[in-house]
This record gives C-alpha cells, structure tokens and sequence, in this order.
C-alpha cells in the first residue's frame, strides 16, 4: 500500500522527563533527566518511519512514550481514526485499554520477549485475548494460523516451545504476535539489530511485505542506518533527545542538511575496499542527556559550530518540502553525497530548493 | 610469524560433543591484518581463544592441530604443546599475543582502577614499577587518544564511557608490548561515530608499532577498511580466503556471495534485499558434506550433501572450499 497523506500519529512537542532522586533530604530540588525534549513529527498511514540515533539518545523513549507505555511530561500525540484524534497524553491505563489493540510493539532480542512456557500458538493469540477482539477459540484459531502463515512460520510450529526456534524464527513470532490484532501502528525497536547478517536481510523483506499488504504504519527505531534506509518512507535523525532532521528517505540520505545527519552517514563503513572511507571527525561522544549542552546540543561535537549555536537553540523548521532540520546554517551546507555506482543518481533532488 | 592447520576443537557436552570448529588453516605475516569475518556459531572466536589457549575445560583440541608462533626473540613456539600452568604460556598471553573483547565493560575488573589494571600488565611483563609503570601507563592512555590521561589513570571503568573504555582496553592490551594482537569484535558495542574513531585508532597503532593483527567481526564493512586479508567462516569451517579485494570484490564461494548481498545498502533503496534463504544449523547439528549445502542456492544433489568440499587453491593466498571450483578445475 502505498502511504496516502493523512496522518495516523501527530506528535507535537513531546517531552519525556525521569526523576533522578532527590539530591538532598532537604533541598527539595529534584534533579530531573530530559530524555526527550520537544518533539514533534507526524506518521502517515500506511507509512514507515525510521527513527535513527545513537545510544542514549532517546529513540527508545520516543517509541515507549508513543505508545504511552511510560507517561510523557508534556506535549501531545494525537491519534487519528474515525471522529476527532484523540490524544493518549493525558489518558490514565483504563481510558488507554481499548486503544491498546490499535498499537503494538516488537523488541529487540527474540530470546528474551517470547515467554518460554507457552506454545508459539498462545503467545501469538493472546493480544487477541487479552483484547477480546475475538473470543471463539475456533476463531482465534484461525486468525492465528493467517498471520503464522503470512510470517512464514509452519503451522506445525505453532505447537511448540519457543526454545526449539533460532533467532529468526523467534522474531518472526514477535512479529505474527505483534500483528495478530490487526493493529493501526507498530513500534519495531531495534528488531532486527541481534540477528545475523544472513537472517536479517529476511526479516527486513518480510516486514515490508507484511506493511504493503495490510497497510499498518511502523515506527521503526534503529541504530543501523541502512537498515533503516531500506525500510523507511521517511527518517527522523534523534541527537540527545531533540530531532536533527526529518526528511524523505532519499533526500534525507543522499542530500542530508544537518552535519550531525552527515557524520553518521559518513561513519557508515561500506563493505567495499574501493570506497573512500573517509568518516567526518568528530570529537568526543554523545553528551549525557541529565547534563546536555545550551544552545544547539551538538554544538560541543559539531565541526562546523560557530558562537550562535553555543547559546539559541535552533529552530525546528521546514527548510524544504517535508524536509524538516533543526540547525542555524543548514542553508549553507552541501552535503550531497554521490557514492553511485551503477548510474542511478541521487533521486529526488529536485524536491531540494 | 603465525601459523595454525588442521585446528579442530570440540566440546564434551551433555548432549555429546558438539564440534564448533572444524580443520580450521589461517596464517598471518608480520605487520599485516587478517580479517575473520562468520556470523553467529561460525566458530570465530573459539579458534582464536585456542591461539591463547583460552578454551574451557571441556574443550578439545584436535591432536592433528599446530599452532606455530614466532616470538619476538626469533624462537618458533608450538602453541599447542605448552602446559597450560607453563611459564612460557603466561609470556605468551599479553606479552606475546594481547587481546581485546568486544564487551570493555566485562574485560575490566570493576574493583580496580584503570590505571592500576594496566600497571599490573606493565609490571608483569615489562618489568617496570611503581613511578616508571605509572608513566608507561599514562603514556599509553595518550597513545589511544584518551583526553587527560593522568586524572583517568585513576578512574574506574564504570567512569568511562563505552568508547573511552574500549580505548582503555586497547592500552592495556599494547602496554605488554604484543607482536600479535587478536581483536575480537572490538567495535560492535559501539555507536558508528565511535566506531569510525575507534577504527581509525586501531589502524594507526597497527602500523606504527608494526603488529600483526587478527580482525574478528561479522560486518563486512568493518572488514572492508581494516584488513588485508579475510577469511569466511560458516559453521566452523574457513569457507574462503583471500585479500580483503578480493573477497569482497570477486567472492567464489556462494555463502560469502550471499552474505555480501544480503548486506542493506543504502545505495539501492527500493530494490528488496537478497537473503539467504534459511537458518544458521546449531553447531550440534552440523549439516552432512558441505555444511553450507541446505542454503546454498548452488548445491549439486548427491555430492554437496555427502562429501566435505577439499580446498581449492585459486591464486596465491586465496582458496574456496566448494565443490562448484573443483568441478570446474576440472573441467
């Protein structure tokens, strides 16, 4: 299915904050950590969006407070369906339950979500009964033998232990099981980082598969930027709670607009020994989010930072049609990237001012 | 300076022995890398450790193996012979051969300061002590290009950051002074920015102090900008070797073609990715003949399934184990 315009997800300035305890018995001043500061991004029907960032930039919260698994500190997510959208920030675990079918979530390690004491058939069906969507045991039957066979697991299978698979039959599971309820919108959480290279070229097949036939948005968050580029519409860069830059997946790789978007991709080895390999340097590692940096967070790593970006924090703007960057000079850098061989130019340039 | 043949390892286990790696042949010259590239239960790692006679008790090494090390003085040394309580092992490890692991957080003892992990390294097998380790040891944290090397001296691990930790673990590996170094996925734990400098880091260090250097790691990428030479493992076997090129460029066995295909690449973004079709076997259930044959795309009925694959030599350095180039040596 090819994703239509109408969003499912609106996220407007989401904030995600964590206590981190009191510092004193008396002081009273709780120091609190900004995982997520201010995020704001919108998910298509139909699409996928890839969410990239390193460790502890808060992709992971990103996706958890989407889901309102843990309760964000401000902002709004506004779901859209039939009627007005609803927003889930302000909803307590009872008013979320009925919404909870329409949302689901794969994990990154197949080993550990997949309980070892049911069948592969009862992990499979039980959003079905936990959200009473269905309730004849006949019906659940067959609902679950329709998705096995769409992930590509042997019905026989269905009878057995999660022990006796490998790694990606486990996450083939995880998947049958997180869209078994026909759910509106998926978080996939680094879902394919633990597999091998061999297995994970499948999973990543079977997950565009699965999202053209029924037309389910994904949210997918990963490290890997290719893994990302091969899967997404579009692609959210997160750099120490706050977005760099959102943009179409080509424009976004081969003409992205922020330096911190550039030294990621620049740091990508490419498994041929001709390619330059020539990664932008960057000092130091990525901040600590309880002590982030004023101004532009990236300003401490970013080679190109000037006096502005120590002190205002840039502004989340459209620089261009559906390119969204948060960075005071985006304008003037070029980062074109042409590593092509095979004549195929980088596409959609000319959506690029 | 190293040369391993015929290296088979296997584990007695409860459910009988299980044989992770299998006639196993690499050799290594001095100053240059060799990569070894394998995904998970390739039998990667297992060999290298047997390098560093590591192995766990219910190992085996196969009695037809020879490890052949040449060590700083000149003198050849029969790995596979030392006792394991010999003072010639203990020389070897970290002062002949260093290692670094993928996971710096659980190399470390977490009880001991950096410095003070690195100074006992330095007094065992340089000889120095107190002021005179010190300075070696701050000299080392410099060397890795970590910032304010005498207030880190006196950190724990826990203080670091993953990347500053792993460039900890790389000085504390060189401070014995090593001719070989085995790294063994140094940089999967860490974030591609790191990555890049980490990488970098090792390069420089490799050349400069003219190391061998024994690459483990299952990114192709990695391999790409990093090794010399690269061997492909698949369920214990070494299934092709040769210059980082040419295997890369020009791979002849099918499962190293696959790999290098199934690889996302984010110059094609609308094609679909060619997987392997079906799963890594389990070590204990090692496929008959060649042990790649259920997913090979390739496999000829009736010989890949019943008879293990004899090494083909191709150019110098560079042999395939598959069936497909004996036949056509042949032919």
């Amino acid at each position: 299915m090819i994703p239509d315009n109408s969003p499912l997800l609106e996220i407007r300035d989401l904030e995600v904050s964590f206590d981190l305890g009191k510092r004193g018995f008396f002081s009273g001043t709780r120091k609190q950590l900004k995982a997520v500061d201010g995020v704001s991004f919108d998910i298509r029907r139909g699409e996928t969006v890839g969410l990239v960032g390193e460790s502890g930039s808060g992709k992971t919260t990103v996706g958890r407070a989407i889901l309102r698994v843990i309760a964000p500190s401000g902002g709004q997510v506004l779901l859209h369906g039939e009627g007005a959208p609803l927003d889930l920030v302000p909803l307590g675990r009872k008013a979320l339950r009925p919404l909870r079918p329409r949302m689901s979530l794969v994990f990154q390690d197949p080993y550990s979500s997949l309980n070892p004491r049911m069948t592969v058939r009862d992990i499979i069906a039980e959003p079905l009964v936990v959200g009473g969507q269905l309730r004849d045991r006949d019906a659940i039957d067959a609902r679950v033998r329709e998705i096995a066979a769409r992930c590509k697991l042997d019905l026989e299978h269905l009878r057995r232990f999660p022990h006796a698979f490998s790694g990606g039959q486990r996450q083939r599971i995880c998947i049958a099981r997180a869209l078994v309820a026909r759910p509106d919108f998926v978080v996939c959480d680094e879902s394919v980082s633990a597999l091998d290279v061999s297995i994970q070229a499948e999973i990543i097949n079977l997950l565009r598969d699965l999202q053209e036939e029924t037309g389910t948005s994904f949210l997918f968050i990963a490290h890997d930027l290719n893994v990302v580029a091969r899967i997404s519409h579009r692609v959210a860069v997160i750099y120490v709670g706050r977005f760099a830059e959102y943009a179409p997946t080509e424009s976004l790789f081969f003409h992205p607009r922020h330096p911190y978007t550039h030294a990621l991709l620049s740091a990508v080895p490419e498994p041929d020994p001709d390619l330059p390999f020539t990664p932008e340097r960057l000092v130091g590692e990525i901040p600590n989010p309880a002590d982030a940096p004023p101004g532009c967070r990236f300003h401490t790593r970013c080679p190109f930072a000037q006096k502005r970006c120590k002190t205002d924090v840039p502004v989340w703007r459209e620089l261009a049609s559906d390119h969204f960057v948060a960075c005071h000079y985006a304008e003037e850098f070029d980062f074109r990237r042409s590593r092509e061989p095979a004549g195929t130019t980088p596409a959609k340039e000319r959506e690029i001012p | 300076m190293l040369t391993v043949e015929n290296l088979t390892i296997s584990f007695r286990t409860d459910e009988g022995r299980v044989t992770p790696v299998q006639d196993v042949g690499f050799s290594l010259a001095e100053g240059r890398t060799l990569g070894i590239v394998g995904e998970s239960g390739s039998g990667k790692s297992v060999s290298t450790k047997a390098l560093m006679r590591l192995l766990p008790g219910n190992a085996e090494i196969g009695a037809q193996a020879r490890m052949r090390y040449t060590a700083k003085s000149g003198e050849e040394i029969a790995i596979e012979a030392l006792k394991p309580n010999a003072r010639a092992l203990r020389h070897l490890r970290g002062g002949e051969i260093g290692m670094i692991f993928q996971e710096p957080m659980a190399s470390f003892s977490p009880v001991y300061t950096i410095g003070n992990q690195i100074m006992e390294t330095i007094r065992l097998h340089r000889g120095l002590k107190g002021q005179a380790a010190r300075d070696l040891a701050v000299e080392m944290l410099t060397k890795v290009g970590i910032s304010n090397p005498d207030a880190r001296v006196d950190q724990y691990p826990h203080e670091l950051s993953g990347g500053m930790r792993q460039r900890a673990m790389i000085a504390l590996a060189l401070s014995a002074g090593p001719r070989l170094l085995i790294a063994d996925e140094p940089t999967t734990a860490l974030d591609v920015t790191i990555q890049a400098q980490v990488l970098d880091l090792m390069r420089d260090l490799q050349r400069d102090l003219a190391m061998g250097m024994i690459f483990i790691t299952h990114d192709l990428g990695v391999i790409a900008h990093i090794a010399d030479d690269v061997a492909v493992m698949y369920l214990g076997t070494i299934v092709e070797t040769g210059t980082a090129r040419e295997v890369l460029k020009s791979p002849a066995h099918p499962y190293t073609r696959g790999l290098i295909k199934a690889i996302p690449r984010a110059d094609r973004l609308d094609a679909r990715l060619e997987a392997v079709p079906g799963d890594i076997p389990s070590p204990s259930a090692r496929p008959s003949g060649c042990p790649f044959h259920p997913r090979c795309a390739e496999a000829i009925a009736g010989l890949c399934d019943r008879a293990t694959p004899p090494e083909v030599t191709l150019g110098v350095g560079r042999r395939v184990r598959c069936h497909l180039h004996e036949t056509r040596a042949v032919a």
